[in-house]
């Protein structure tokens, strides 16, 4: 799994984007958060109708890196607690009913985080939704029990709908898409 | 007794054997079609013999069943709900795997919100619709599709405006019209609709004009009705300010409009200004001799 030592570091990189490209367009935001978190890296250029404000683009960036930590950790112990910290609606949902079914089956993932690049397509004027499509590198391997029965190592691309809470942004849509659409 | 020698031809046959024999037994090969609409049964083709488990690991599902190789595998229309990327895998001897992806269906939700709640009238770009499309099992419909934004005034002719949605989403940003009232935006695709309101009041005063009626030893002042360009009366409540300059100073006095018209009554000392205002518009001045 990949991390950046030094996540102020990180952090003063990003403002420094931000404030460069005082048109609203953050060309590559990155963040990560501790030892385990993946790296994320946003691009926001040409947003529309809204543009995206600094702090948001931070916050979305901790949040998504944040989200996957704890999706990897939960589909490779079948535990629930703590999705409801990034994720809520459908994503939530639908992550719940998975682990439930996983945990009856026995089956569980083994997740290996690459990073991931968001591209940032859509956010609503009002600021209650941004659309991302993320392309991820991931390492997937499904055990049933302790066998291991198939690894994936393929790019993995996700439409993503994030919208925001009262101290943060939450994964409210996340459906993996065919990497060939040309969004 | 002659010597036999094995021909290059023989010896490569002997290996490719031994190689086979070294090998374990392959899994049954497994052909999912590339892609499914969400909420279809549909049938996997298996090639193989005897008996092998199934594993189907989606986005809100893991199955896990034991099967027969020598028909196809059933997926039932519950398993595949959800869009995204599923994976199948089939372990006999061995495991083998395929993925394929379930596409959402056809559009059966929209998601709609239109911002801000209240807009003053006449306004341009100040009225903002967005429509998610989702299909019967909540999923983002992808596929384009249009949404027909129709808009209502609560007077005044309807009218409409078709959008593509572009990864399942349509926005549109509209004026306000120039009356106060209701306005009701239908987002529609399809067969499906959703209509959210939004209430357009009055925009900022204009030709604010307030005239002074001796009364006694006070000066009562009273607007004429307060309407904002387009003729529409400023709702009750918004705040006039009445100021006058007399010999003792500079007063002003708040008065909240009451049907339509805002009136006060204030003492002045010798001549005196009196001016008006409502929010960032002044009004007309009217001078006082200080003789009343």
């Amino acid at each position: 799994m990949k991390s950046t030592t030094n996540p102020s570091a990180a952090l003063t990189k990003i403002s420094g984007r931000f404030f460069k490209l005082a048109s609203f367009v953050i060309a590559a935001a990155a963040l990560a958060i501790g030892q385990s978190a993946p790296e994320v890296h946003l691009d926001a250029e040409g947003l529309a109708p809204r543009p995206i404000e600094e702090l948001t683009g931070t916050t979305i960036v901790r949040y998504y890196a944040q989200a996957w930590r704890d999706l990897a950790t939960a589909l490779d112990a079948n535990r629930t607690e703590g999705l409801g910290e990034e994720f809520t609606g459908f994503a939530k949902d639908r992550l719940a009913k998975r682990i439930s079914a996983q945990t009856k089956t026995g089956v569980h993932l083994h997740v290996v985080d690459h990073g991931h690049r968001l591209k940032a397509v859509f956010y609503s004027t009002d600021g209650s939704a941004m659309q991302l499509i993320d392309q991820a590198q991931l390492e997937i391997q499904t055990f049933d029990g302790s066998k291991l029965l198939d690894t994936q190592n393929v790019p993995h691309e996700y439409m993503v709908l994030m919208t925001p809470g009262a101290d943060r942004w939450y994964v409210r849509d996340l459906e993996e898409v065919s990497a060939a659409k040309s969004f | 007794m002659k010597p036999t020698f094995l021909s290059d031809l023989q010896l490569l046959k002997a290996a490719a054997l031994l190689a086979l024999c070294a090998l374990p037994a392959m899994a049954a090969d497994l052909r999912p079609p590339a892609t499914v609409q969400a909420g279809q049964a549909f049938s996997i083709p298996v090639q193989g013999s005897g008996g092998a488990t199934f594993y189907l690991v989606g986005p809100d599902i893991v199955v896990k069943r034991e099967v027969k190789l020598d028909s196809a595998v059933q997926v039932q229309a519950k398993e595949v709900r959800a869009a995204g990327r599923y994976q199948v895998i089939l372990c006999d001897s061995g495991c083998t795997s395929a993925s394929f992806e379930v596409k959402a269906a056809q559009p059966a939700h929209l998601s709609f919100f239109l911002h801000p709640s209240r807009v003053p009238v006449s306004t341009p770009n100040s009225i903002d619709a967005t429509a998610f499309v989702f299909d019967q099992y909540y999923n983002l419909v992808l596929a384009p599709s249009t949404v027909d934004f129709k808009i209502t005034p609560a007077s005044g002719a309807a009218f409409s405006r078709q959008v593509p949605t572009k990864r399942g989403v349509a926005w549109l940003r509209t004026d306000s019209t120039r009356n106060e009232g209701r306005v009701q935006v239908t987002a529609i695709d399809g067969n499906v609709q959703e209509a959210r309101v939004v209430q357009q009041v009055a925009a900022e005063a204009c030709g604010l004009r307030v005239r002074a009626l001796p009364s006694g030893k006070t000066v009562t002042l009273e607007t004429d009705p307060v309407r904002d360009c387009s003729g529409n009366a400023l709702p009750d409540g918004t705040v006039v300010s009445f100021t006058t300059v007399d010999r003792d100073g500079k007063s002003t006095v708040d008065t909240p409009l009451k049907k339509g018209i805002a009136k006060t009554q204030v003492s002045i000392h010798g001549p005196a200004q009196v001016t008006v205002a409502c929010g960032v518009v002044v009004g007309n001045e009217v001078s006082l001799s200080g003789k009343l």
